[in-house]
């Protein structure tokens, strides 16, 4: 068992609460590096690695926030996995790492006991080929059904740009695990749902209307981004493939990847680049609440709120374009700065903008607040325990809403948060209704952020002067997105490239808990109890495909929402 | 009618019935100049996904710089790295065509030819005039060093420099100039 949360560790500083964790794992540790100044990595044997990673988590305020496989038999002939656990009041990432030897790569499975390790644990089985024991999910994650047992695709030796075999020969249905074992009806909801941002496949077990148990297959649009990285772009190309990630807050990660690199080169990026890179973080943010707040609206049948917010978010799309020369992708970052200035005309411009959608934002804010529908259908709606919210490690508004005080801009200042000010909504209800309730106030934060930082735009140069990467060294990237934590984890080879980069979207962590919200209520509820937890709502239009068999009935989509909006009617909107 | 000044009613445009022109600031399709490119290939390794390639033609003696919109992502990285400010990123952005072929743009440049043998080198005419022009601040004996090696083809270089007396810089240059 692991005691979560049992040691107090607010108000211990970082170098004091290094000294305690030197104490609790002495003698479990091989070699400690301290890889930059916020990321330390210790070594430790493979069969003590659980232990370890347990016994840092009963410290308040961690998590367990990407376990990062590596294939690094070209240095040291060993694969390694790195578990990154952030504590999220000493602004700190520790990494524990294990190596593991080609011929035998057993590890102890950890997701039993910290449901944040089950995604990364089946991610790293599928691409490298670790075999976790005690793991008791035999499906993959990433890769599809047909691909082959013995091949994984990030190793070194599998080149970025190798087809797999020919996958119609092989092709393998989908085997749902619990289908068998359970006495109730099936709804399938998704791949294709208008509510899920990449395909994704949620078997609901449903017994009468209540859901009783869920099954969640994803990945269908699974890319291996991070493989094309390491294979052939240079540093310098990476950020624009890492904002192709997500197409809402593709910003993000391209911040987060070039934190990564430059804290791995100890670059300190110029003043007038932090604030610059903080108004667009934020003015993503504002773009993404909106967007989420107006499909929510769409979800409960209030397209009058739907219609609204959207207006509001065409300006600041505009915004975006007029400082940065695109709507959506902003291309602005390169390692050691930004690329593009806001001067003159631009910054009268969006004080201007920012002015008028404040005012138009408080007029949403309100209908959206004194609506009785939404109170009522949100309302204790989609609960989340604080226990299993720990446990899976959820971040940003869902773990917000579910009473931690954790927000990436705070715990770990980044860009210019530190000397600005702002606060962090935080309710303890933990239902859908808190979780909007997150989104809706932080929509005002961001406006008050961007005003400071654009009136205090220091003045300066936007890019610093990068020298050489050194190779063979590693660091973290942190970026509070609109969903949460987002974790890039970088390690730099030879010749000007990346060896590994990982990405963990703040989605990864969220999505999986998403089963443990949807137990319990009702299958009209499901698409708002999933919205809630903002998975990225990227594709919706093209999405008009649903086939749901409930009882030998077959829903479409519309009569999902239909069944949705029915019951919003009954309480009487 | 635009979206230049946000309006609190008036939220849609008849646009595509009526032009609908975008910020000044936008990032649109990138146009090579064909009177300024050199052909150095700066942009096709700036480029992030490849949209920008370069193929050189020995045997006719040119070298074509290709832009394939299909690709690009109108990142503006090859504006940032063009050494003679060739490459622009316009405000187009309605690139929508039925024909794939409208959407690359091709720049033909005549590859320089060896002083000495008279074959076509790997690079263009315009990078060597550049070239010259750049190495007009050196003093003179490093200059006409330079100048030897620069106008010949690999071969010819290689050839000469195992024999350096056998033609100097300003013998050749004569031959230029003949
Ligand atoms: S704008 Fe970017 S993607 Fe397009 S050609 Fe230039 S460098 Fe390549
Ligand atoms: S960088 Fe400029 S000059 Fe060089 S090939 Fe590209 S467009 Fe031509």
């Amino acid at each position: 068992m692991v005691n979560f949360w049992v040691r107090r560790s607010e108000g211990i500083e970082r170098e004091e609460l290094l000294r305690l964790i030197d104490q609790d794992i002495a003698g479990l540790v091989k070699e400690k590096r301290v890889a930059t100044k916020n990321f330390v990595v210790y070594v430790v044997d493979r069969d003590k690695v659980v232990d370890v990673v347990k016994k840092l988590l009963e410290y308040e305020y961690t998590r367990l926030s990407v376990i990062a496989g590596n294939d690094e038999r070209f240095f040291r002939r060993d694969f390694s996995l790195t578990y990154i656990i952030a504590f999220d009041k000493q602004d700190l990432y520790i990494g524990i790492r294990t190596y593991v030897p080609p011929h035998d790569l057993k590890v102890k499975s950890l997701a039993k006991e910290v449901r944040a390790a089950w995604w990364h644990e089946r991610e790293n089985r599928d691409l490298y080929g670790f075999e976790f024991e005690g793991l008791d999910d035999p499906r993959k994650l990433v890769l599809p059904e047909y691909w082959p047992e013995n091949v994984h695709p990030w190793r070194k030796d599998y080149p970025y740009n190798k087809p797999v075999a020919d996958w119609r020969e092989g092709q393998v249905d989908y085997k749902p695990i619990k289908e068998d074992k359970i006495d109730a009806d099936v709804v399938a909801f998704g791949p294709y749902h208008l509510v899920n941002d990449e395909p994704i496949h949620w078997r609901l077990y449903v017994k009468g209307e209540v859901i009783v148990d869920v099954e969640h297959r994803g990945f269908h649009n699974w890319r291996g981004i991070e493989k094309i990285a390491e294979g052939r772009l240079t540093y310098n190309q990476i950020p624009f493939i890492a904002e192709r990630i997500c197409g809402i807050c593709g910003y993000t990660h391209a911040c987060a990847y070039c934190q990564a690199v430059e804290s791995i080169g100890r670059i300190d990026i110029p003043d007038r680049a932090k604030y610059i890179r903080t108004v667009m973080l934020e003015i993503e943010r504002i773009e993404s609440h909106l967007l989420w707040i107006g499909i929510a609206c769409h979800i409960l049948g209030f397209d009058t709120g739907f219609m609204h917010s959207w207006k509001i978010r065409e300006h600041i799309m505009h915004l975006a374009e007029v400082l940065t020369g695109n709507r959506k992708t902003y291309g602005m970052n390169l390692v050691g700065g930004v690329r593009r200035d806001i001067l003159g005309d631009r910054l009268r411009k969006a004080f201007d903008y920012l002015r008028f959608m404040r005012a138009e934002y408080r007029e949403l804010y309100n209908m959206l607040i004194s609506n009785t529908i939404i109170a009522k259908r949100t309302r204790d709606v989609g609960i989340l325990p604080r226990d299993k919210a720990i446990s899976y490690g959820v971040v940003g508004p869902v773990a917000r809403a579910a009473g931690l005080r954790i927000d990436v801009r705070k715990d770990h200042p980044y860009a210019a948060y530190k000397e600005l000010d702002f606060r962090v909504p935080v309710y303890s209800e933990s239902d859908v209704l808190a979780r909007t309730l997150v989104r809706l106030d932080e929509v005002f934060e961001s406006f008050d952020i961007i005003e400071q930082a654009l009136d205090r735009l220091p003045r300066g140069p936007i890019l610093a002067d990068v020298g050489e990467i050194p190779p063979n060294s590693e660091g973290v990237g942190y970026v509070e997105a609109p969903r949460g934590e987002d974790v890039h984890y970088v390690r730099t080879g030879l010749y000007n490239k990346v060896q590994r980069w990982r990405v963990r979207a703040p989605s990864y962590a969220n999505v999986p808990s998403v089963k443990e919200m949807l137990i319990g209520y009702r299958i009209a509820d499901a698409p708002i109890i999933y919205a809630s937890v903002d998975p990225c709502l990227a594709c919706t239009e093209r999405c008009i495909v649903v086939k749901a068999v409930d009882n030998g009935r077959t829903y479409s989509w519309n009569q999902l929402v239909e069944l949705s909006r029915k019951i919003s009617r009954r309480m009487g909107l | 009618m635009s979206y230049e000044i946000p309006h609190r009613w008036i939220v849609t445009f008849r646009y595509p019935l009526e032009p609908l022109p975008p910020p000044k600031e936008l990032r649109g399709r990138p146009i090579i100049d064909p009177n300024l490119c050199i052909g150095c290939g700066a942009c096709v390794r700036a480029c992030p996904p490849n949209a920008i390639t370069e193929e050189i033609d020995i045997s006719k003696g040119i070298k074509v710089v290709k832009i394939f919109y299909g690709r690009c992502i109108f990142c503006g990285r090859c504006w940032e790295v063009c050494p003679e400010g060739a490459i622009r990123l316009s405000n187009e952005f309605e690139l929508a065509t039925p024909n794939k072929d409208d959407l690359i743009q091709y720049v033909v440049l005549p590859l320089h030819k060896c002083v000495n043998c008279g074959k076509p080198t790997e690079f263009t005419e315009r990078q060597v005039v550049r070239v010259l022009t750049m190495i007009q601040e050196l003093p003179i004996e490093r200059r006409e060093e330079l100048r030897s090696k620069i106008l010949l083809c690999r071969e010819c270089k290689a050839s000469f420099l195992s024999k350096p007396m056998e033609l100097r810089g300003s013998e050749v240059y004569e031959k230029v100039k003949a």
